[in-house]
């Protein structure tokens, strides 16, 4: 049972509970506009979702930064990076650049692309599960950022005459990813899972 | 029962009886096991004193060094903001802006709120936008990003550390300081008290006329 078919609804941003027959429109505690799912949920999340699928591509396939060592520049894509991490035998911080710009990114893009498959076709899944999955979906998207800051850094440290770092295109498109897959999981309404379900 | 009594878990859509954990217990939705309230001791309190602790922090950690690098008898020093900078001359307006925007604005704007409030709370006072700066705090918590962009110098100092020789400068300090600073702040900040809090404030200033 629903607290939305029980006639209650929750104010997303204060918390405060309203009686849906009173037909308010604004919370009566913080004024702000109350749903009881949030609008558009499916449609939002799906949009952001595959525009970030289609940024993930050029993501990967361009560089993220550019070494210019007198004058020869060597490109440097998501996944050269850490190659060359592993290969001057720094392995955890490597291990730690990998999870942070290739699984969390890849594993997020799936998962929120089953959460919306699940709550569109109103499978019966286990909600609990899936509810924890989302959870963890949304506490994790902002370490892929990582990449992004380190690049700032080193474009700002090293800028000599001799030894250059200059950030690439895929940096854009990978900042556009970490960021469209954030506002998709926070527009994804976990509730939906659970209002699907019949034997609750 | 009025409907103060009642709970709604904001993820799955249960309707429960509201539990009214003591200091320092957990209360958890029976059904999926999210973390409904924590309240903490003296969160007004410890609030109001991180937030002044962290404001006054975060400039020396914006315009201090934070890492200085030798390479070939060159020297550089990095500073928070430079990297924004740097990638702006570099033609690459957007990252810049959302490096601007994770490590500079938005945990500063954050701190700043976090002042506010429980300055407010703290001395009993009534301001009519109390509500909207807490639903901008609460809205804007996720986009500051200072303990990846923390990870970040590490990983960048790793990759520097073949090719050169690094120092680290105040501003390291004073960031790490910061970091510390707004991670108590967000595990002190305790979001159900502050909203009745609130809500006291407002009826009380009505009652008073
Ligand atoms: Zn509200
Ligand atoms: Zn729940």
């Amino acid at each position: 049972m629903q607290a939305k078919e029980q006639g209650f609804i929750r104010c997303h941003d204060c918390g405060a509970l309203s009686e849906t027959h009173h037909k308010l429109s604004h919370c009566p505690r913080c004024d702000s506009l109350l749903h009881a799912r949030h609008p558009h949920s499916l449609q939002r999340a799906t949009a952001l979702l595959i525009s970030s699928f289609l940024l993930y591509i050029p993501a990967n396939i361009f560089p993220v930064m550019i070494v210019n060592q007198f004058g020869t520049g060597e490109p440097n894509t998501i996944a050269g990076g850490i190659v060359e991490l592993f290969d001057s035998d720094m392995i955890p911080i490597g291990l730690l650049v990998l999870v942070a710009s290739i699984l969390v990114p890849s594993s997020k893009l799936i998962g929120m692309s089953v959460l919306i498959l699940c709550a569109h076709f109103r499978w019966q899944i286990n909600a609990c599960r899936w509810t924890k999955i989302y959870r963890a979906i949304a506490f994790v998207g902002r370490w892929s950022m990582l990449d992004i800051f380190m690049i700032s850094i080193l474009v700002d440290l090293v800028n000599f005459s001799g030894i250059q770092i200059i950030a690439g295109s895929a940096a854009t498109a990978f900042a556009a990813v970490v960021i469209l897959t954030m506002l998709a999981a926070e527009n994804f309404d976990p509730r939906l899972l659970w209002d699907n379900q019949q034997n609750l | 029962m009025p409907i103060t009594d009642y709970d709604i878990c904001p993820e799955c859509d249960l309707l429960l009886k509201a539990a009214l954990p003591k200091i320092g217990e957990k209360a958890h939705c029976p059904r999926c096991g999210l973390l409904l309230s924590h309240p903490r001791k003296r969160s007004i309190e410890r609030t109001f004193a991180l937030s002044i602790a962290g404001f006054i922090l975060f400039f020396p950690s914006l315009l201090l060094p934070m890492v200085g690098v030798t390479i070939m008898g060159n020297v550089s020093t990095g500073v928070l903001y430079a990297g924004v900078i740097a990638l702006f001359n570099d033609g690459m307006e957007a990252v810049a802006i959302v490096v601007f925007l994770a490590s500079i604005l938005f945990p500063l704007v954050n701190i700043s709120l976090a002042l506010l409030i429980s300055g407010h709370l703290y001395f009993n006072r009534y301001h009519r936008y109390l509500t909207v700066w807490m639903r901008w705090m609460q809205n804007l918590n996720e986009w500051g990003m200072l303990e990846v962009y923390m990870l970040g110098i590490i990983v960048a100092c790793v990759k520097l550390v073949a090719l050169a020789q690094l120092n680290f400068g105040w501003g390291l300090y004073a960031f790490v300081a910061l970091l510390i600073i707004t991670t108590l702040l967000t595990s002190n900040l305790d979001n159900v008290l502050f909203w009745q809090r609130i809500e006291q404030l407002r009826k009380g200033r009505h009652h008073a006329g």
